[in-house]
């Protein structure tokens, strides 16, 4: 039997605020053992049609994970496996998706960077319905663009450091290009994520998280398999910065790293670099050729994450000894080195300013974040006209860099720290302390839209707000 | 850096303080958070402290504090992100005598790291060391100090329930004394915190001395959190009983540098 889920816009705002109270209509599960939505459909009526077969299952549920023979952990993950399988689909081929959450709290799954409907985008801001405990969902969504994007949950955690993204429900959404981007000779996953959270005092005094251990596809270093290769392969990388809340660097000695894609869209300059900068929720596709024959480490360049375990052992064939690390290197990283350095030709219909702020708690608490002054949900939804160019203007007045995400739509870089810029389309850019980034949003996929700071700890304290369309 | 409260974890406090009240030091007034330096890291820490009424006699040949300003160097080497080990250079001026040499000690310590997540800060010190028989009849003391923190919200509370030997000089046959130190405090604004230190000295624990003889202090304080690399603490201590000085005026300055230490980006 398949029955919609109430839709919350119709019921209580479903905002993080009231997102436990909302979790505890999971007891109505029971009532609702499952649901199912379709692209622009999110209630159907169950004396319709029956949804599609899937094509795809998800199952929510607690896994023991081993990160290392020495390191095991419990955690949620999907499909007892960490990261999520590869799910792989081709741009423009509707997909049904099966989700079921053996969890004893709700759930829900967010398609980051998927242009699809906010009935199945995957948040409850947007009016997406959460997966009640024990019950079932089904959705479809026509995947659009193509290219590196990933799935992931989309609760809340707060201070509960096993729930939110600080656990392991996430996996790689590969939407199959029509063309491939480059040629490359074989293709490789890294999906990188941190465990064992806590909070500590930063720098600036105020709380935040840091982890005992980091990992690369769910292992730590010297625990997965290693990466092989031959001399003279171009190998294509799909990273994923799954962490909850940390950038990372990463390099692999005597190598570069020729950058194909930013957040699965194509670059207009495929610069080489040395080091890889990719902030939380952002993803880095970029070729490497083989041309220096050994065995080395890929992972973090700074040593106190790659000795947590960030990192993964990459092998030459009839090569052998003991793997070399990456030296620490002056970290840099410019977004502009793979666009066009000529400004956007397009001028902006409406300008839309979002300045960054935060409020001190107690130097035992996390600040409280704010967007132009107004912490979520007490903030008014930003209007956004349909079919006009917006100019976001992120303005980051604090202390901390912000890696902040536009849900369903992607959004064109113009200037950093003033230096202006075109052609690259991200919906996840890393705006840096006392910075500006300007972006060009065109308004072109109706209905609510989240905007983030895809850093766990701040999305929980305030930072975001919601796009409308007028 | 972390907040101001837990940066001040690198000193010690009335360890150089002798069990009998008449040889009441002064040399470092502070409660140790449960952080320790992060490796790489060198703490540098000027404490003064000026006794504004405190004994007036010499007793036993040591020297009165009376007017006495205590300045002690602090030197804390942050080894992993368990371990530090602090040196102290104590020094006293009064009138009379000039600029002294006190003594110094050396102090290690180990804590439980924050990736264990615990839910209070905990860490254990020890301090050893030399002063001279002028400033203090026990010249070479020994320390054991628990420390316990926690900090929730705009709060912090510290408790230090250390306990003392003597090594040489006439203590030695009392066995060892219980000092605790104990802190509360309320971030008012990100940069400045004030609250409440409490520093005691009960003498034996098998003979616990009667509250006229024992050193009970409390120190209206406040620190303030201007900079990672700097920690500013500054209080007026009031000693109730006969045998702790009355008046006490405190001030730490330090100076953080970090050797190479890369911080997160």
């Amino acid at each position: 039997m398949s029955r919609p889920i109430p839709n919350p816009q119709r019921t209580a705002l479903p905002t993080r605020r009231n997102f436990l109270r909302y979790a505890a209509l999971a007891g109505s599960a029971l009532l609702l053992p499952s649901c199912a939505r379709s692209q622009g459909n999110p209630t159907l009526d169950p004396s319709g049609p029956p949804p599609a077969p899937p094509d795809v299952h998800i199952d929510i549920a607690e896994v023991d994970w081993e990160l290392s023979p020495k390191k095991k952990i419990r955690t949620a993950a999907y499909n007892n496996q960490i990261p999520g399988k590869l799910l792989r689909v081709t741009e423009g081929k509707p997909v049904t998706i099966a989700i079921t959450n053996n969890l004893d709290r709700a759930e829900i799954v967010h398609w980051h960077g998927q242009w699809i409907p906010s009935d199945v985008d995957g948040s409850m801001e947007e009016g997406s319905p959460m997966i009640l405990a024990g019950a079932s969902a089904q959705i479809s969504f026509t995947p659009r663009p193509f290219g590196l994007h990933w799935y992931h949950t989309h609760t809340p955690a707060h201070r509960e450091l096993k729930l939110g993204l600080y656990s392991g429900q996430f996996g790689v959404l590969l939407v199959e290009p029509r063309a491939n981007p480059a040629p490359y000779d074989a293709e490789q996953f890294l999906v990188l994520h941190d465990w064992e959270p806590y909070f500590v005092s930063s720098d600036d005094g105020s709380e935040m998280v840091d982890y005992a251990v980091s990992s690369i596809n769910g292992r730590t270093l010297g625990h997965g398999d290693p990466i092989q290769v031959k001399e003279g392969q171009r190998v294509l990388f799909h990273i994923v910065n799954a962490s909850a809340t940390e950038p990372h660097w990463l390099s692999l000695a005597h190598h570069q790293f020729q950058i194909v894609a930013l957040d699965g869209r194509p670059v207009p300059i495929q610069a080489k670099v040395d080091l890889l900068r990719i902030g939380p929720a952002e993803r880095i596709s970029a070729i490497v050729t083989m041309d220096a024959p050994g065995i080395w480490i890929l992972g973090e360049t700074r040593a106190r994450f790659r000795n947590a375990g960030m990192g993964v052992v990459l092998e030459y064939a009839n090569r052998t000894g003991k793997p070399l690390a990456p030296a620490e290197a002056p970290l840099h990283w410019d977004y502009r080195i793979f666009g066009d350095s000529s400004p956007t030709a397009h001028a902006p219909d409406v300008t839309v300013p979002l300045v960054f702020t935060s409020r001190f708690e107690g130097h035992g608490a996390l600040d409280r974040w704010m967007i132009n002054g107004k912490s979520y949900p007490d903030s008014e939804p930003i209007l956004l006209k349909r079919g006009l160019r917006h100019r976001l203007v992120f303005e980051n007045r604090s202390k901390d860099d912000h890696p902040v995400h536009l849900h369903r739509h992607a959004f064109e870089l113009v200037s950093v720290r003033g230096a202006a810029t075109s052609g690259i389309f991200k919906d996840v850019v890393i705006v840096e302390a006392g910075s500006t980034v300007e972006a060009d949003l065109v308004a072109d996929n109706p209905g609510d839209t989240l905007f983030h700071c895809h850093q766990q700890d701040h999305m929980d304290s305030g930072f975001m707000t919601l796009f409308r369309y007028a | 850096m972390r907040h101001a409260w837990l940066a001040l974890a690198t000193a010690c406090t009335l360890s150089v303080v002798a069990r009998p009240a008449l040889a009441q030091g002064n040399y470092e007034i502070q409660v140790y958070g449960a952080e320790t330096q992060a490796p790489g890291t060198t703490m540098v820490e000027l404490h003064s402290n000026f006794t504004a009424d405190g004994q007036k006699q010499f007793i036993d040949g040591v020297d009165p504090t009376n007017h006495a300003e205590h300045e002690t160097i602090e030197i804390t080497q942050g080894l992993n992100d368990w371990s530090e080990v602090g040196f102290y250079i104590f020094t006293s001026e009064q009138s009379g005598t000039g600029i002294q040499w006190v003594g110094d000690h050396i102090r290690p310590r180990v804590r439980i790291p924050e990736r264990w997540r615990w839910p209070v800060g905990v860490s254990l010190s020890m301090e050893a060391g030399y002063q001279r028989a002028f400033f203090s009849q026990d010249t070479w003391t020994w320390e054991i100090r628990p420390i316990v923190d926690k900090t929730v919200g705009r709060w912090y509370f510290a408790v230090n329930p250390a306990l003392e030997r003597t090594w040489h000089g006439p203590d030695v046959n009392l066995g060892v004394g219980f000092s605790p130190a104990a802190k509360f405090s309320y971030d008012f604004t990100k940069q400045i915190s004030g609250g409440l230190e409490y520093y005691a000295d009960y003498g034996s624990i098998t003979n616990i001395a009667s509250l006229h003889n024992q050193q009970q202090q409390l120190f209206p304080a406040i620190d303030l959190n201007v900079s990672p690399k700097w920690e500013i603490n500054f209080g007026v201590g009031i000693g109730p009983t006969a045998a702790t000085d009355h008046w006490i005026v405190k001030g730490i300055l330090g100076r953080r540098f970090d050797w190479g230490r890369k911080t997160s980006q």
